[in-house]
Protein backbone atom coordinates (compact mmCIF):
# COMPACT_ATOMS: atom_id res chain seq x y z
CA UNK A 1 0.00 0.00 0.00
CA UNK A 2 2.77 2.45 0.90
CA UNK A 3 4.06 2.50 -2.51
CA UNK A 4 0.60 4.17 -4.12
CA UNK A 5 1.59 7.05 -2.09
CA UNK A 6 4.99 7.26 -3.90
CA UNK A 7 3.57 6.95 -7.26
CA UNK A 8 4.96 8.93 -9.73
CA UNK A 9 2.36 11.68 -10.82
CA UNK A 10 1.66 13.24 -14.12
CA UNK A 11 3.86 14.26 -15.37
CA UNK A 12 6.41 13.21 -13.85
CA UNK A 13 8.78 15.99 -13.83
CA UNK A 14 10.48 16.28 -10.15
CA UNK A 15 7.82 17.09 -7.80
CA UNK A 16 7.86 17.90 -4.38
CA UNK A 17 5.08 17.46 -2.45
CA UNK A 18 3.94 14.25 -3.85
CA UNK A 19 1.17 12.60 -2.46
CA UNK A 20 0.38 11.81 0.86
CA UNK A 21 -3.13 10.06 0.44
CA UNK A 22 -2.95 6.42 1.29
CA UNK A 23 -6.34 5.43 0.87
CA UNK A 24 -6.54 6.17 -3.07
CA UNK A 25 -6.08 2.68 -3.20
CA UNK A 26 -9.11 1.19 -5.08
CA UNK A 27 -9.51 -1.84 -2.41
CA UNK A 28 -13.32 -2.09 -3.94
CA UNK A 29 -15.10 -5.47 -4.79
CA UNK A 30 -15.28 -8.59 -3.38
CA UNK A 31 -17.45 -9.59 0.02
CA UNK A 32 -18.11 -8.06 2.73
CA UNK A 33 -15.73 -9.81 4.87
CA UNK A 34 -13.24 -10.30 2.02
CA UNK A 35 -13.32 -6.40 2.00
CA UNK A 36 -13.23 -6.12 5.77
CA UNK A 37 -10.20 -8.48 5.61
CA UNK A 38 -8.81 -5.73 3.08
CA UNK A 39 -9.13 -2.96 4.97
CA UNK A 40 -7.91 -4.05 8.08
CA UNK A 41 -4.32 -5.19 6.26
CA UNK A 42 -3.86 -1.51 4.58
CA UNK A 43 -4.96 0.12 7.75
CA UNK A 44 -2.00 -2.24 9.75
CA UNK A 45 0.09 -1.31 7.07
CA UNK A 46 -0.41 2.33 7.36
CA UNK A 47 0.24 2.35 11.05
CA UNK A 48 3.45 0.67 10.28
CA UNK A 49 4.49 3.04 7.60
CA UNK A 50 3.37 6.13 10.01
CA UNK A 51 5.01 4.85 13.33
CA UNK A 52 8.30 4.26 11.21
CA UNK A 53 8.26 7.27 9.76
CA UNK A 54 7.98 9.19 13.30
CA UNK A 55 10.62 6.89 15.38
CA UNK A 56 12.78 7.78 12.39
CA UNK A 57 12.58 11.47 12.99
CA UNK A 58 13.07 10.94 16.55
CA UNK A 59 15.86 8.77 16.59
CA UNK A 60 17.44 11.68 14.30
CA UNK A 61 16.51 14.23 16.39
CA UNK A 62 18.18 12.36 19.36
CA UNK A 63 21.07 11.74 17.58
CA UNK A 64 21.41 15.41 16.92
CA UNK A 65 20.52 16.26 20.41
CA UNK A 66 23.34 14.11 21.95
CA UNK A 67 26.01 14.95 19.66
CA UNK A 68 24.82 18.52 19.87
CA UNK A 69 25.84 18.81 23.93
CA UNK A 70 29.39 17.90 23.18
CA UNK A 71 30.27 19.92 20.74
CA UNK A 72 30.59 23.55 21.05
CA UNK A 73 27.08 25.16 20.39
CA UNK A 74 28.17 27.09 17.37
CA UNK A 75 28.75 23.56 15.85
CA UNK A 76 25.64 21.94 15.85
CA UNK A 77 23.44 23.72 18.00
CA UNK A 78 20.26 20.78 19.48
CA UNK A 79 17.04 20.99 18.58
CA UNK A 80 16.01 22.13 22.14
CA UNK A 81 18.36 25.52 21.35
CA UNK A 82 17.13 25.79 18.13
CA UNK A 83 13.39 25.14 19.54
CA UNK A 84 14.19 27.80 21.52
CA UNK A 85 15.72 30.21 19.37
CA UNK A 86 12.70 30.02 16.84
CA UNK A 87 10.53 30.96 19.78
CA UNK A 88 12.54 34.20 20.66
CA UNK A 89 12.53 35.20 16.73
CA UNK A 90 8.79 34.94 16.51
CA UNK A 91 8.48 37.00 19.63
CA UNK A 92 10.25 39.88 18.58
CA UNK A 93 9.67 39.75 15.76
CA UNK A 94 12.57 39.13 13.00
CA UNK A 95 11.19 36.00 11.90
CA UNK A 96 7.49 37.26 11.01
CA UNK A 97 9.08 39.86 9.28
CA UNK A 98 11.61 38.69 7.28
CA UNK A 99 9.01 35.85 6.05
CA UNK A 100 6.86 38.16 5.39
CA UNK A 101 8.94 40.45 3.37
CA UNK A 102 10.02 36.84 1.58
CA UNK A 103 6.78 35.80 0.78
CA UNK A 104 5.79 38.90 -0.62
CA UNK A 105 8.62 39.13 -3.13
CA UNK A 106 8.20 35.39 -4.23
CA UNK A 107 4.45 35.90 -4.64
CA UNK A 108 4.48 38.82 -6.63
CA UNK A 109 7.74 37.54 -9.05
CA UNK A 110 5.79 33.74 -9.32
CA UNK A 111 2.52 35.16 -10.09
CA UNK A 112 4.04 37.48 -12.54
CA UNK A 113 6.61 33.91 -14.06
CA UNK A 114 3.20 31.72 -14.23
CA UNK A 115 1.11 34.63 -16.54
CA UNK A 116 3.35 35.40 -18.77
CA UNK A 117 5.03 31.95 -18.73
CA UNK A 118 1.68 30.31 -19.62
CA UNK A 119 0.66 32.90 -22.15
CA UNK A 120 3.73 32.98 -23.87
CA UNK A 121 3.62 28.86 -23.99
CA UNK A 122 0.52 28.76 -24.92
CA UNK A 123 0.89 30.96 -27.72
CA UNK A 124 3.99 28.98 -28.75
CA UNK A 125 2.26 25.81 -28.63
CA UNK A 126 -0.77 27.28 -30.65
CA UNK A 127 1.17 29.11 -33.41
CA UNK A 128 3.72 26.51 -35.15
CA UNK A 129 6.23 29.79 -36.66
CA UNK A 130 6.10 31.27 -33.34
CA UNK A 131 7.29 28.03 -31.71
CA UNK A 132 10.19 27.67 -33.91
CA UNK A 133 10.99 31.54 -34.31
CA UNK A 134 11.25 31.56 -30.37
CA UNK A 135 12.62 28.19 -29.44
CA UNK A 136 16.21 28.57 -29.34
CA UNK A 137 15.38 31.93 -27.16
CA UNK A 138 13.40 29.28 -24.48
CA UNK A 139 16.19 26.73 -24.70
CA UNK A 140 18.83 29.34 -23.69
CA UNK A 141 16.99 31.26 -21.54
CA UNK A 142 15.93 27.76 -19.53
CA UNK A 143 19.47 26.39 -19.43
CA UNK A 144 20.88 29.53 -18.14
CA UNK A 145 21.76 28.78 -14.24
CA UNK A 146 19.96 31.52 -12.20
CA UNK A 147 22.69 31.93 -10.00
CA UNK A 148 25.18 33.41 -12.42
CA UNK A 149 22.19 35.93 -12.74
CA UNK A 150 22.41 37.91 -9.72
CA UNK A 151 25.48 40.42 -10.73
CA UNK A 152 23.55 40.69 -13.74
CA UNK A 153 20.27 41.70 -11.64
CA UNK A 154 22.44 44.01 -9.85
CA UNK A 155 23.84 45.74 -12.62
CA UNK A 156 21.04 46.53 -13.87
CA UNK A 157 18.19 46.63 -11.26
CA UNK A 158 20.44 47.36 -8.56
CA UNK A 159 19.61 46.11 -5.28
CA UNK A 160 16.56 45.66 -3.20
CA UNK A 161 12.65 44.96 -3.86
CA UNK A 162 12.76 45.29 -7.69
CA UNK A 163 15.57 43.79 -8.35
CA UNK A 164 14.76 40.86 -6.08
CA UNK A 165 11.32 40.41 -7.94
CA UNK A 166 12.99 40.46 -11.09
CA UNK A 167 15.16 37.65 -10.27
CA UNK A 168 12.27 35.47 -8.96
CA UNK A 169 10.29 36.26 -12.04
CA UNK A 170 12.97 34.99 -14.72
CA UNK A 171 13.54 31.98 -13.04
CA UNK A 172 10.06 31.26 -12.98
CA UNK A 173 9.01 32.57 -16.47
CA UNK A 174 11.16 30.36 -18.24
CA UNK A 175 10.00 26.87 -16.36
CA UNK A 176 6.21 28.04 -16.80
CA UNK A 177 6.66 28.36 -20.72
CA UNK A 178 8.57 25.03 -21.06
CA UNK A 179 6.07 22.98 -19.65
CA UNK A 180 2.61 24.92 -20.58
CA UNK A 181 4.67 24.30 -23.82
CA UNK A 182 5.29 20.87 -23.06
CA UNK A 183 1.75 19.95 -22.38
CA UNK A 184 0.44 22.10 -25.66
CA UNK A 185 2.44 19.70 -28.11
CA UNK A 186 1.01 16.72 -26.27
CA UNK A 187 -2.73 17.18 -26.23
CA UNK A 188 -4.92 14.51 -26.90
CA UNK A 189 -5.68 14.28 -30.71
CA UNK A 190 -9.11 12.90 -29.40
CA UNK A 191 -9.75 16.27 -28.01
CA UNK A 192 -8.56 18.33 -30.47
CA UNK A 193 -10.74 16.48 -32.78
CA UNK A 194 -13.98 16.90 -30.85
CA UNK A 195 -13.10 20.77 -30.83
CA UNK A 196 -12.98 20.98 -34.70
CA UNK A 197 -15.67 18.46 -35.60
CA UNK A 198 -18.42 20.64 -32.77
CA UNK A 199 -17.16 23.79 -34.72
CA UNK A 200 -15.35 25.63 -31.89
CA UNK A 201 -13.27 28.41 -33.54
CA UNK A 202 -9.09 28.30 -32.78
CA UNK A 203 -9.65 31.06 -30.34
CA UNK A 204 -12.22 28.66 -28.54
CA UNK A 205 -10.15 25.48 -29.07
CA UNK A 206 -7.37 27.12 -27.11
CA UNK A 207 -9.13 28.54 -24.21
CA UNK A 208 -11.50 25.43 -23.99
CA UNK A 209 -9.34 22.26 -25.05
CA UNK A 210 -6.27 23.27 -25.33
CA UNK A 211 -5.36 25.08 -22.21
CA UNK A 212 -7.40 22.51 -20.00
CA UNK A 213 -5.99 19.39 -21.25
CA UNK A 214 -2.39 21.54 -20.20
CA UNK A 215 -3.79 21.62 -16.93
CA UNK A 216 -1.49 19.27 -15.58
CA UNK A 217 1.46 20.19 -17.15
CA UNK A 218 0.96 23.57 -15.72
CA UNK A 219 0.73 22.16 -12.05
CA UNK A 220 3.96 20.18 -12.76
CA UNK A 221 5.79 23.49 -13.82
CA UNK A 222 4.23 25.50 -11.10
CA UNK A 223 6.17 22.65 -8.78
CA UNK A 224 9.36 22.87 -10.24
CA UNK A 225 8.91 26.53 -10.51
CA UNK A 226 8.06 27.18 -6.43
CA UNK A 227 10.79 25.00 -5.98
CA UNK A 228 13.05 27.12 -8.20
CA UNK A 229 12.25 31.14 -6.71
CA UNK A 230 11.91 29.55 -3.42
CA UNK A 231 15.80 29.16 -3.79
CA UNK A 232 15.70 32.67 -5.53
CA UNK A 233 13.85 34.15 -2.80
CA UNK A 234 16.26 33.18 -0.16
CA UNK A 235 19.23 34.29 -3.16
CA UNK A 236 17.91 37.22 -3.43
CA UNK A 237 17.76 38.05 -0.09
CA UNK A 238 21.52 37.13 0.67
CA UNK A 239 23.22 38.90 -2.60
CA UNK A 240 20.64 41.74 -3.57
CA UNK A 241 20.46 43.48 -0.77
CA UNK A 242 16.62 42.76 -0.29
CA UNK A 243 16.65 41.42 3.66
CA UNK A 244 14.11 38.74 4.75
CA UNK A 245 14.76 35.37 5.11
CA UNK A 246 17.61 35.30 2.97
CA UNK A 247 19.18 38.67 4.62
CA UNK A 248 18.54 36.92 8.16
CA UNK A 249 20.44 33.52 7.32
CA UNK A 250 23.30 35.83 6.35
CA UNK A 251 23.20 37.66 9.67
CA UNK A 252 23.35 34.55 11.38
CA UNK A 253 25.96 32.62 9.70
CA UNK A 254 28.28 35.82 10.07
CA UNK A 255 28.06 36.35 13.32
CA UNK A 256 27.88 32.31 14.13
CA UNK A 257 24.74 32.28 15.61
CA UNK A 258 23.96 28.51 14.49
CA UNK A 259 20.85 28.23 16.70
CA UNK A 260 18.91 31.13 15.02
CA UNK A 261 20.20 29.96 12.10
CA UNK A 262 18.77 26.58 12.11
CA UNK A 263 15.52 27.80 13.60
CA UNK A 264 15.55 30.22 10.11
CA UNK A 265 16.24 27.30 7.85
CA UNK A 266 13.78 25.42 9.62
CA UNK A 267 11.21 28.00 9.32
CA UNK A 268 11.63 28.07 5.34
CA UNK A 269 11.56 24.51 5.43
CA UNK A 270 8.28 24.59 6.65
CA UNK A 271 7.41 27.50 4.51
CA UNK A 272 8.25 25.88 1.33
CA UNK A 273 6.27 22.47 2.94
CA UNK A 274 3.15 24.63 3.40
CA UNK A 275 3.41 26.02 -0.22
CA UNK A 276 3.42 22.74 -2.27
CA UNK A 277 0.59 21.53 -0.11
CA UNK A 278 -1.09 23.97 -1.00
CA UNK A 279 -0.72 23.78 -4.73
CA UNK A 280 -1.34 20.02 -4.05
CA UNK A 281 -4.79 20.26 -2.34
CA UNK A 282 -5.50 22.90 -5.46
CA UNK A 283 -5.05 20.59 -7.61
CA UNK A 284 -6.49 17.65 -5.89
CA UNK A 285 -9.73 19.51 -5.04
CA UNK A 286 -10.40 21.46 -8.09
CA UNK A 287 -8.80 20.09 -11.02
CA UNK A 288 -9.89 16.18 -9.84
CA UNK A 289 -9.78 15.08 -13.35
CA UNK A 290 -5.91 15.55 -13.39
CA UNK A 291 -5.20 12.51 -11.13
CA UNK A 292 -8.14 10.55 -11.54
CA UNK A 293 -7.70 10.09 -15.50
CA UNK A 294 -3.70 10.08 -15.11
CA UNK A 295 -2.02 6.97 -16.95
CA UNK A 296 -2.81 3.90 -15.29
CA UNK A 297 -5.90 4.17 -13.31
CA UNK A 298 -9.11 2.77 -13.86
CA UNK A 299 -11.18 4.86 -16.11
CA UNK A 300 -8.53 6.64 -18.04
CA UNK A 301 -8.73 6.33 -21.61
CA UNK A 302 -5.25 5.54 -22.40
CA UNK A 303 -5.07 6.18 -26.14
CA UNK B 1 -27.36 -7.62 -56.02
CA UNK B 2 -27.02 -4.52 -57.99
CA UNK B 3 -22.85 -3.52 -58.18
CA UNK B 4 -21.37 -0.77 -57.08
CA UNK B 5 -17.15 -0.18 -58.01
CA UNK B 6 -16.63 3.47 -57.52
CA UNK B 7 -15.42 5.14 -60.42
CA UNK B 8 -15.36 8.41 -61.70
CA UNK B 9 -16.50 7.03 -65.12
CA UNK B 10 -19.15 5.27 -64.58
CA UNK B 11 -22.42 7.21 -64.20
CA UNK B 12 -22.49 8.54 -60.89
CA UNK B 13 -26.20 8.00 -60.03
CA UNK B 14 -27.24 4.75 -61.59
CA UNK B 15 -23.70 3.20 -60.22
CA UNK B 16 -24.38 3.98 -56.37
CA UNK B 17 -27.55 4.36 -55.46
CA UNK B 18 -29.80 1.53 -55.48
CA UNK B 19 -32.96 2.43 -54.40
CA UNK B 20 -34.15 1.72 -58.08
CA UNK B 21 -37.75 2.14 -56.36
CA UNK B 22 -37.56 5.08 -54.62
CA UNK B 23 -35.15 7.56 -56.55
CA UNK B 24 -37.38 10.57 -56.04
CA UNK B 25 -35.28 12.20 -53.74
CA UNK B 26 -31.76 13.64 -54.52
CA UNK B 27 -29.39 11.71 -52.02
CA UNK B 28 -28.71 14.04 -48.61
CA UNK B 29 -25.09 13.00 -49.07
CA UNK B 30 -23.22 12.65 -52.30
CA UNK B 31 -19.97 11.42 -52.18
CA UNK B 32 -17.59 11.56 -55.66
CA UNK B 33 -14.40 10.52 -56.65
CA UNK B 34 -13.01 10.61 -53.11
CA UNK B 35 -9.33 9.78 -53.25
CA UNK B 36 -6.85 10.05 -50.13
CA UNK B 37 -3.61 8.69 -49.97
CA UNK B 38 -1.32 8.57 -46.91
CA UNK B 39 2.37 9.14 -47.92
CA UNK B 40 4.94 6.62 -45.45
CA UNK B 41 8.36 6.30 -44.99
CA UNK B 42 8.81 2.84 -46.65
CA UNK B 43 5.42 3.14 -48.59
CA UNK B 44 2.63 4.65 -49.41
CA UNK B 45 -1.15 3.63 -48.09
CA UNK B 46 -3.54 4.76 -51.32
CA UNK B 47 -6.44 4.86 -47.92
CA UNK B 48 -9.38 5.80 -50.50
CA UNK B 49 -9.40 5.03 -54.26
CA UNK B 50 -12.10 7.13 -56.13
CA UNK B 51 -14.63 6.42 -54.12
CA UNK B 52 -18.67 7.11 -55.07
CA UNK B 53 -21.36 6.99 -52.65
CA UNK B 54 -24.98 8.36 -52.11
CA UNK B 55 -26.11 8.02 -49.37
CA UNK B 56 -30.73 8.69 -49.15
CA UNK B 57 -31.97 10.70 -46.48
CA UNK B 58 -33.34 9.05 -43.57
CA UNK B 59 -31.53 5.96 -43.99
CA UNK B 60 -29.47 4.20 -42.17
CA UNK B 61 -26.07 2.89 -43.82
CA UNK B 62 -23.36 1.00 -42.77
CA UNK B 63 -19.43 0.76 -44.00
CA UNK B 64 -17.88 -2.27 -43.62
CA UNK B 65 -14.42 -3.86 -43.71
CA UNK B 66 -11.58 -4.51 -42.40
CA UNK B 67 -9.08 -2.94 -40.16
CA UNK B 68 -7.48 -0.28 -42.70
CA UNK B 69 -9.97 -0.34 -45.19
CA UNK B 70 -10.27 3.16 -45.60
CA UNK B 71 -13.57 3.50 -43.88
CA UNK B 72 -12.68 5.41 -40.84
CA UNK B 73 -10.83 7.75 -43.48
CA UNK B 74 -13.65 8.21 -45.15
CA UNK B 75 -15.94 9.31 -42.50
CA UNK B 76 -13.90 11.76 -41.02
CA UNK B 77 -13.20 12.90 -44.93
CA UNK B 78 -17.20 13.18 -44.82
CA UNK B 79 -17.20 15.20 -41.84
CA UNK B 80 -14.66 17.53 -43.12
CA UNK B 81 -12.21 16.41 -40.23
CA UNK B 82 -9.53 15.39 -42.69
CA UNK B 83 -9.58 16.36 -46.53
CA UNK B 84 -9.29 14.52 -49.17
CA UNK B 85 -6.83 14.76 -51.75
CA UNK B 86 -9.04 14.34 -54.53
CA UNK B 87 -13.12 14.51 -55.06
CA UNK B 88 -16.29 16.05 -53.31
CA UNK B 89 -18.62 15.61 -50.82
CA UNK B 90 -22.10 17.74 -50.93
CA UNK B 91 -24.56 17.74 -48.30
CA UNK B 92 -28.05 18.60 -49.72
CA UNK B 93 -26.60 19.52 -52.91
CA UNK B 94 -24.03 22.36 -51.60
CA UNK B 95 -20.32 21.12 -51.93
CA UNK B 96 -18.65 20.99 -48.18
CA UNK B 97 -15.65 22.86 -47.49
CA UNK B 98 -13.93 22.47 -43.90
CA UNK B 99 -15.75 20.58 -41.08
CA UNK B 100 -19.65 20.41 -42.05
CA UNK B 101 -21.78 22.51 -39.16
CA UNK B 102 -24.77 19.83 -39.91
CA UNK B 103 -23.48 16.63 -39.31
CA UNK B 104 -22.44 15.13 -36.03
CA UNK B 105 -19.25 12.90 -35.60
CA UNK B 106 -19.24 10.01 -32.72
CA UNK B 107 -15.68 8.72 -32.18
CA UNK B 108 -14.28 5.64 -31.58
CA UNK B 109 -12.19 6.89 -28.30
CA UNK B 110 -15.45 8.52 -27.28
CA UNK B 111 -13.57 11.69 -26.10
CA UNK B 112 -15.45 13.13 -23.36
CA UNK B 113 -13.37 15.93 -21.99
CA UNK B 114 -12.44 15.37 -18.25
CA UNK B 115 -12.50 18.86 -16.70
CA UNK B 116 -16.23 18.87 -17.92
CA UNK B 117 -19.23 17.79 -16.42
CA UNK B 118 -21.25 15.20 -18.53
CA UNK B 119 -23.85 18.27 -19.71
CA UNK B 120 -20.92 20.43 -19.86
CA UNK B 121 -19.63 17.78 -22.45
CA UNK B 122 -23.22 17.58 -24.16
CA UNK B 123 -22.84 21.41 -24.20
CA UNK B 124 -20.04 21.74 -26.63
CA UNK B 125 -21.58 21.75 -29.85
CA UNK B 126 -23.73 24.23 -28.66
CA UNK B 127 -21.45 26.37 -27.34
CA UNK B 128 -19.41 26.21 -30.24
CA UNK B 129 -22.79 27.80 -31.92
CA UNK B 130 -22.89 30.45 -29.40
CA UNK B 131 -26.42 29.10 -28.05
CA UNK B 132 -27.24 30.75 -24.73
CA UNK B 133 -26.79 29.44 -21.22
CA UNK B 134 -30.26 28.07 -20.67
CA UNK B 135 -31.27 26.86 -23.70
CA UNK B 136 -27.63 25.16 -24.08
CA UNK B 137 -28.67 23.66 -20.65
CA UNK B 138 -32.47 22.76 -21.28
CA UNK B 139 -31.42 20.66 -24.62
CA UNK B 140 -28.45 19.36 -23.09
CA UNK B 141 -30.86 17.89 -20.69
CA UNK B 142 -33.55 16.58 -23.20
CA UNK B 143 -30.27 15.13 -25.39
CA UNK B 144 -29.43 12.83 -21.77
CA UNK B 145 -32.65 12.54 -21.04
CA UNK B 146 -32.80 10.91 -25.07
CA UNK B 147 -30.30 8.26 -24.01
CA UNK B 148 -31.25 7.30 -20.36
CA UNK B 149 -28.58 9.55 -18.60
CA UNK B 150 -30.28 12.46 -16.99
CA UNK B 151 -29.21 11.16 -13.38
CA UNK B 152 -25.37 11.74 -13.77
CA UNK B 153 -25.76 15.00 -15.95
CA UNK B 154 -23.16 16.78 -13.40
CA UNK B 155 -20.51 13.95 -12.64
CA UNK B 156 -17.27 13.99 -14.05
CA UNK B 157 -17.34 11.50 -17.24
CA UNK B 158 -14.45 9.44 -16.00
CA UNK B 159 -16.37 7.96 -13.37
CA UNK B 160 -19.12 6.72 -15.65
CA UNK B 161 -18.71 2.96 -17.70
CA UNK B 162 -17.46 2.48 -21.27
CA UNK B 163 -21.25 2.19 -22.38
CA UNK B 164 -22.19 4.99 -20.28
CA UNK B 165 -19.94 8.03 -21.53
CA UNK B 166 -20.50 6.13 -25.04
CA UNK B 167 -24.04 7.35 -24.83
CA UNK B 168 -23.24 10.81 -23.67
CA UNK B 169 -20.91 10.78 -26.82
CA UNK B 170 -24.19 10.21 -28.85
CA UNK B 171 -26.08 12.94 -26.73
CA UNK B 172 -23.67 15.31 -27.55
CA UNK B 173 -23.59 14.48 -31.27
CA UNK B 174 -27.27 14.65 -31.46
CA UNK B 175 -27.41 18.22 -29.19
CA UNK B 176 -26.74 19.94 -32.36
CA UNK B 177 -29.47 18.37 -34.33
CA UNK B 178 -26.72 17.07 -37.16
CA UNK B 179 -28.71 16.49 -40.90
CA UNK B 180 -26.75 13.08 -40.47
CA UNK B 181 -24.69 11.25 -37.67
CA UNK B 182 -21.53 10.12 -38.63
CA UNK B 183 -20.96 7.12 -36.31
CA UNK B 184 -16.78 5.43 -35.92
CA UNK B 185 -16.87 2.50 -34.48
CA UNK B 186 -19.10 3.71 -31.47
CA UNK B 187 -19.32 0.36 -29.82
CA UNK B 188 -15.56 -0.84 -30.75
CA UNK B 189 -14.62 -0.43 -27.30
CA UNK B 190 -17.04 -2.06 -25.14
CA UNK B 191 -17.68 -5.39 -24.31
CA UNK B 192 -20.24 -7.45 -26.25
CA UNK B 193 -23.58 -7.24 -23.65
CA UNK B 194 -23.09 -3.28 -24.06
CA UNK B 195 -22.26 -3.47 -27.34
CA UNK B 196 -26.07 -4.87 -28.10
CA UNK B 197 -27.85 -2.80 -25.47
CA UNK B 198 -26.51 0.37 -27.30
CA UNK B 199 -26.92 -1.09 -30.79
CA UNK B 200 -30.48 -1.57 -29.94
CA UNK B 201 -31.13 2.10 -28.37
CA UNK B 202 -29.20 3.44 -31.76
CA UNK B 203 -31.45 1.77 -33.96
CA UNK B 204 -34.68 3.06 -31.69
CA UNK B 205 -33.08 6.52 -31.58
CA UNK B 206 -32.88 6.48 -35.31
CA UNK B 207 -36.52 5.23 -35.49
CA UNK B 208 -37.80 7.77 -33.50
CA UNK B 209 -35.66 11.00 -34.93
CA UNK B 210 -35.78 10.30 -38.63
CA UNK B 211 -32.15 11.31 -38.72
CA UNK B 212 -29.53 9.67 -41.44
CA UNK B 213 -26.90 8.01 -39.98
CA UNK B 214 -23.57 6.68 -41.77
CA UNK B 215 -21.96 4.09 -39.16
CA UNK B 216 -18.39 2.32 -39.62
CA UNK B 217 -17.95 -0.96 -37.96
CA UNK B 218 -15.95 -3.53 -38.73
CA UNK B 219 -18.35 -6.05 -37.18
CA UNK B 220 -20.93 -7.71 -39.91
CA UNK B 221 -23.50 -9.08 -37.38
CA UNK B 222 -23.84 -5.23 -36.25
CA UNK B 223 -24.25 -3.93 -39.53
CA UNK B 224 -27.05 -5.95 -40.59
CA UNK B 225 -28.83 -5.90 -37.33
CA UNK B 226 -28.75 -1.66 -37.90
CA UNK B 227 -28.37 -0.89 -41.51
CA UNK B 228 -30.32 -0.40 -44.46
CA UNK B 229 -27.54 -0.54 -46.80
CA UNK B 230 -24.49 -2.08 -46.71
CA UNK B 231 -21.51 -1.39 -48.12
CA UNK B 232 -18.61 -3.24 -48.70
CA UNK B 233 -15.07 -1.85 -48.44
CA UNK B 234 -11.32 -3.25 -48.79
CA UNK B 235 -8.01 -2.24 -48.47
CA UNK B 236 -5.26 -1.28 -50.38
CA UNK B 237 -6.46 0.54 -52.03
CA UNK B 238 -9.45 1.56 -49.89
CA UNK B 239 -12.82 1.33 -52.36
CA UNK B 240 -16.05 0.01 -52.76
CA UNK B 241 -16.66 -3.85 -53.60
CA UNK B 242 -20.38 -3.48 -53.51
CA UNK B 243 -23.39 -2.21 -51.77
CA UNK B 244 -26.02 -4.65 -50.29
CA UNK B 245 -29.90 -3.95 -49.59
CA UNK B 246 -30.80 -5.47 -45.89
CA UNK B 247 -34.40 -6.16 -46.45
CA UNK B 248 -35.10 -7.20 -42.84
CA UNK B 249 -38.19 -5.70 -41.41
CA UNK B 250 -38.25 -3.22 -39.13
CA UNK B 251 -38.05 -3.43 -35.76
CA UNK B 252 -35.38 -5.73 -35.57
CA UNK B 253 -34.54 -7.54 -32.44
CA UNK B 254 -31.18 -8.90 -30.86
CA UNK B 255 -32.93 -12.17 -30.83
CA UNK B 256 -34.63 -12.58 -33.54
CA UNK B 257 -32.54 -11.25 -36.12
CA UNK B 258 -29.85 -13.83 -36.52
CA UNK B 259 -31.82 -16.79 -37.70
CA UNK B 260 -33.43 -15.23 -39.99
CA UNK B 261 -32.61 -16.64 -43.63
CA UNK B 262 -31.81 -13.02 -45.11
CA UNK B 263 -29.91 -12.49 -42.14
CA UNK B 264 -27.74 -15.45 -42.51
CA UNK B 265 -27.48 -14.93 -45.99
CA UNK B 266 -26.28 -11.49 -46.31
CA UNK B 267 -23.62 -12.57 -43.37
CA UNK B 268 -21.94 -15.56 -46.10
CA UNK B 269 -22.05 -12.87 -48.45
CA UNK B 270 -20.14 -10.43 -46.77
CA UNK B 271 -17.45 -12.41 -45.64
CA UNK B 272 -17.59 -13.95 -49.13
CA UNK B 273 -16.69 -10.76 -50.43
CA UNK B 274 -14.02 -9.91 -47.65
CA UNK B 275 -12.39 -12.81 -47.50
CA UNK B 276 -12.39 -13.07 -51.83
CA UNK B 277 -9.93 -9.95 -51.69
CA UNK B 278 -7.70 -11.17 -49.04
CA UNK B 279 -3.78 -11.18 -49.89
CA UNK B 280 -3.25 -7.38 -50.12
CA UNK B 281 -1.76 -5.71 -47.47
Amino acid sequence: MTTLSSAPQTPSVGSLGSSTGNGQAGSGGGAASGRAKLKSVSETKSWHSRATRYIAILAVLGAWQATGAFLAPVFLSTPTRSIVAFYDLMVNGTLPKAVGSSLLILAMGIVCSGFFGITLGTIMGRIQFLERALDPLVTFGNATPSIALLPLMEVWFGQGKLSAVIFIFIIGFWQMVVNTLAGMRVVRIGYRDVGVAFGMSKWEQTFRIYLPATQPFIFAGSRIALAQCTVGMILAGQELGQGGLGGIVNTYGTYFQTDNLIATIGTTCALALAMFTALRVLQDTKFRWIRATSAGRRGANSK
Amino acid sequence: MTDSIGSASQAGAASATHRSSTLSEAPVLSIRGVSRTFVGQERDVVALDNVDLDVQKGEFISLVGPSGCGKTTLLRVIDGLDAADTGTIELEGKRLTGVSQDMAYVFQDINLLPWRSVRGNVELGLEARGVEKAERQRIATECLEMVGLKDVMNVPPYTLSGGMQQRVGVARALAVKPKVLLMDEPFGQLDNFTREALQAEVASLWEQLGITIVFVTHDVDESIFLSDRIVVMHRNPGRIIEILDVNLPRPRTQAEFRGEHETIELRSKITALLRSQEGGL
